[in-house]
C-alpha cells in the first residue's frame, strides 16, 4: 500500500523507509562497527570509535543529501513552498537526525546490554548522542553550501570536525586546563564521557553533568537550526 | 485571456529588479505588472534571463536590487505569497523514490489542502494529464514528459492566484500542449495570472496578452501581441535550407532585408514589407544549388525579435 506524506517530516521517513537498499545498509553498518568495539575494544579506544561514528553519521549523510538536492534542483522547490526558512530546516535536519538516531540505536542497545551496571549513563548518552547528530547535521547543511558534490562534503565536514574531536579529548586525555575549558563548550566531549562512563570506563564528569551538557548542546543545535534556516535553505 | 490590463490592480509588480551573477549574467533593471486574469510571456533566447527572472518572481532566488511586490506583499518568503503561487521551473525536480502520487500529494498538503480535497484534485489533474495509470509509478522511472506533466499538476492543484510556468510546453506531446493551452485560457478567465517564460512562438501568440523579449539579461521590447504582430504586418519571413554556407553579410545588406540569422543549416530571412523573395534568390544567383529548400510564411514573434536582434529564438516546433 502506497503511504501519503504530507508534512516534510512525514516525507524524510516515507522515503527513507521506501528506499530498501539504504535502509538495510544504514541500519547494519553502525552494528557492524560497533559489535567488535563493544565488545572486545577497551573502553577508551571504543568511546573515541563510537564518537567519531556518531559525528560522521550525522554530519555527512545529511550535507551529502543536500548537496544532491541542490543540484537537481529540489532545493528551489523547497524555497517556493509556503514555509519559513527555520521551519523548513528544523523539520528537514530534526528528521534527518531521528534517522541516525535510529540508527545508532543498535549499538546504543548493545552498550545497555553489555554493561547493564552502568544504567545511569543512559540518559546523558541518549541526550548526547541526540546532540551531535542534530548538531552533526547542521555542520552537513552548511558544508553542502559550500559543495558541488557529495564527495567535496566530506572535505569540507572533515576539516573542522577533526580538530574539534581533538580539542574535546576524544583522541587523547587533556591534561591543560585550558584545553579541559575548551573541551567543555564542544558537543562532543559529553557524548565521549557519556560514552566512556556507559562502556564502564573512566569519565572525567559525572552522569548528571554529562545530561546536562547533551541537554544544552541538543536545545543549543535546535535554535541554531532555526536561526541559520534562511542563510542555508535560501541564499544562492 | 485581457486585451487591456493597464488600469487593473497588479497581483505581481517588480520595479528595477535586477539579479546578477559572476560572470556579468543575470536579469536587469526589469519592470513589470502582472493583472489578475492576464497571461504574460517572457520571450528570449537561451540564457537572455528568462529563468532566472521566473525564479525571482516565484521567490526561489532573491533579487540583487529592485522592488518585487506580491499581492502587494514585498517579503518573497511570506508563506501567505507563497501560498498562492504556482510555481513550475526549468529543472523538473522531483523526488525520485517516491511515486509520481506521492510526490504531488506532499506539494498539495504543503499548499493547505485538506486531505478529501487534495485528493478528489489530484484525482482530476492525474486524468487530465495523462498520469493517472503511472500515479504508482517511481518518478525515478517518469520520462521527461511525464515528470514536466507532474510539475503541472503539482502547480496547479492549489488553483494558485498566480501561475509562474518556465518552458511549460517542452518535452510535451502535442495532444498535452492543446490540453494544457485549453487548461491556461480557462484559467486565465477565472482571474489567474499567468507568467510564462518561453520559446515556443506559437504558445506565446496564442494564449499571451503581452510579451515581454528579454535579450542579455534585460527588457528589449514590450507589448501586447497583436500590436507586436502588426509591426510585422505585409513582411515575410523566408526560410532557407543550406547546403552549404551563405555569406549573410550579403543577404544583411540588401534593402529588402531587415534580418538574417542562422541557425543549423537553415537560413532565416525577414523581408521589408512589400519585398519579394525573388530578390534574396537573386543574390545567390548561380548558386541556386545551394538551396535545398525553401519556404514563406506570416512572420511571427520570433521574427520580430530576431528583427529587433539580430538573434533568433530557438526552434520548439518542426
Amino acid at each position: 500500500m502506497m503511504v501519503l506524506a504530507g508534512t516534510i517530516w512525514q516525507r524524510e521517513l516515507v522515503e527513507f523507509a521506501q528506499r530498501r537498499r539504504a535502509l538495510i545498509i544504514k541500519l547494519a553498518f553502525p552494528l557492524l562497527v560497533g559489535i567488535p568495539l563493544v565488545t572486545a575494544a577497551p573502553p577508551f579506544y571504543a568511546a573515541l570509535s563510537l564518537t567519531m561514528l556518531i559525528a560522521i553519521i550525522g554530519t555527512v549523510g545529511a550535507g551529502a543529501v543536500l548537496t544532491r538536492e541542490r543540484h537537481s534542483g529540489l532545493t528551489l522547490r523547497y524555497r517556493t513552498l509556503p514555509v519559513t526558512p527555520g521551519r523548513l530546516l528544523i523539520e528537514r535536519l530534526s528528521t534527518s537526525a531521528s534517522i541516525d538516531l535510529l540508527q545508532v540505536t543498535p549499538v546504543l542497545v548493545l552498550i545497555a546490554l553489555r554493561h547493564p551496571s552502568r544504567f545511569e549513563w543512559w540518559p546523558a548518552l541518549l541526550l548526547s548522542t541526540a546532540a551531535v547528530l542534530l548538531l552533526g547535521n547542521l555542520m552537513g547543511a552548511v558544508a553542502s553550501k559550500l559543495s558541488d558534490s557529495p564527495g567535496e562534503v566530506m572535505l569540507y565536514v572533515f576539516i573542522p570536525l577533526l580538530p574539534l574531536l581533538y580539542l574535546s579529548g576524544v583522541f587523547t586525555p587533556l591534561s591543560q586546563p585550558v584545553l579541559l575549558v575548551i573541551s567543555r563548550l564542544l558537543p562532543f566531549s559529553y557524548l565521549h564521557e557519556s560514552l566512556l562512563g556507559a562502556l564502564s570506563g573512566q569519565p572525567n564528569l559525572l552522569p548528571w553533568e554529562t545530561l546536562l551538557g547533551g541537554f544544552g548542546f541538543l536545545v543549543g543545535a535546535a535554535g541554531l537550526t532555526g536561526r541559520l534556516g534562511r542563510r542555508v535553505t535560501e541564499s544562492d | 485571456m485581457k486585451a487591456n490590463t493597464a488600469s487593473e490592480p497588479s497581483l505581481l509588480a517588480a520595479t528595477g529588479l535586477s539579479r546578477s551573477y559572476r560572470g556579468g549574467k543575470g536579469v536587469f533593471d526589469i519592470t513589470l505588472k502582472l493583472a489578475a486574469g492576464e497571461v504574460l510571456g517572457l520571450m528570449g533566447p537561451n540564457g537572455s534571463g528568462k529563468s532566472t527572472l521566473l525564479r525571482v518572481l516565484a521567490t526561489a532566488a532573491t533579487a540583487s536590487a529592485g522592488r518585487v511586490s506580491w499581492f502587494g506583499n514585498p517579503n518573497p518568503r511570506s508563506p501567505s505569497v507563497r501560498r498562492r503561487l504556482g510555481v513550475m521551473l526549468d529543472q523538473a525536480a522531483h523526488f525520485d523514490k517516491m511515486t509520481g502520487y506521492q510526490n504531488a500529494w506532499f506539494f498539495a498538503r504543503q499548499f493547505g489542502l485538506a486531505g478529501e480535497l487534495a485528493r478528489d484534485r489530484l484525482d482530476e489533474l492525474f486524468r487530465w494529464a495523462g498520469l493517472w495509470e503511472a500515479r504508482d509509478q517511481l518518478v525515478g522511472e517518469y520520462s521527461l514528459g511525464m515528470q514536466r506533466k507532474l510539475n503541472l499538476v503539482e502547480a496547479l492543484v492549489h488553483r494558485p492566484s498566480i501561475l509562474l510556468l518556465d518552458e511549460p510546453t517542452l518535452a510535451l506531446d502535442y495532444r498535452a500542449e492543446l490540453d494544457l493551452i485549453e487548461r491556461l485560457q480557462l484559467l486565465s478567465l477565472t482571474g489567474t495570472a499567468v507568467l510564462l517564460a518561453t520559446n515556443d512562438v506559437h504558445l506565446a501568440e496564442r494564449i499571451c496578452d503581452r510579451v515581454i523579449f528579454l535579450h542579455q539579461g534585460r527588457a528589449i521590447r514590450e507589448g501586447h501581441v497583436p500590436e507586436l504582430l502588426t509591426e510585422l504586418a505585409g513582411s515575410k519571413e523566408v526560410q532557407l535550407q543550406m547546403n552549404s554556407p551563405i555569406p549573410l553579410d550579403t543577404l544583411r545588406s540588401l534593402p529588402a532585408v531587415e534580418a538574417a540569422n542562422v541557425d543549423g543549416d537553415t537560413v532565416h530571412i525577414v523581408l521589408a514589407r512589400g519585398a519579394n523573395p525573388a530578390q534574396v534568390l537573386a543574390v545567390l544567383n548561380g548558386t541556386a544549388d545551394l538551396v535545398s529548400n525553401m519556404r514563406v510564411r506570416r512572420p511571427n514573434l520570433g521574427d520580430l525579435f530576431l528583427k529587433l536582434t539580430g538573434e533568433a529564438l530557438p526552434v520548439t516546433h518542426g
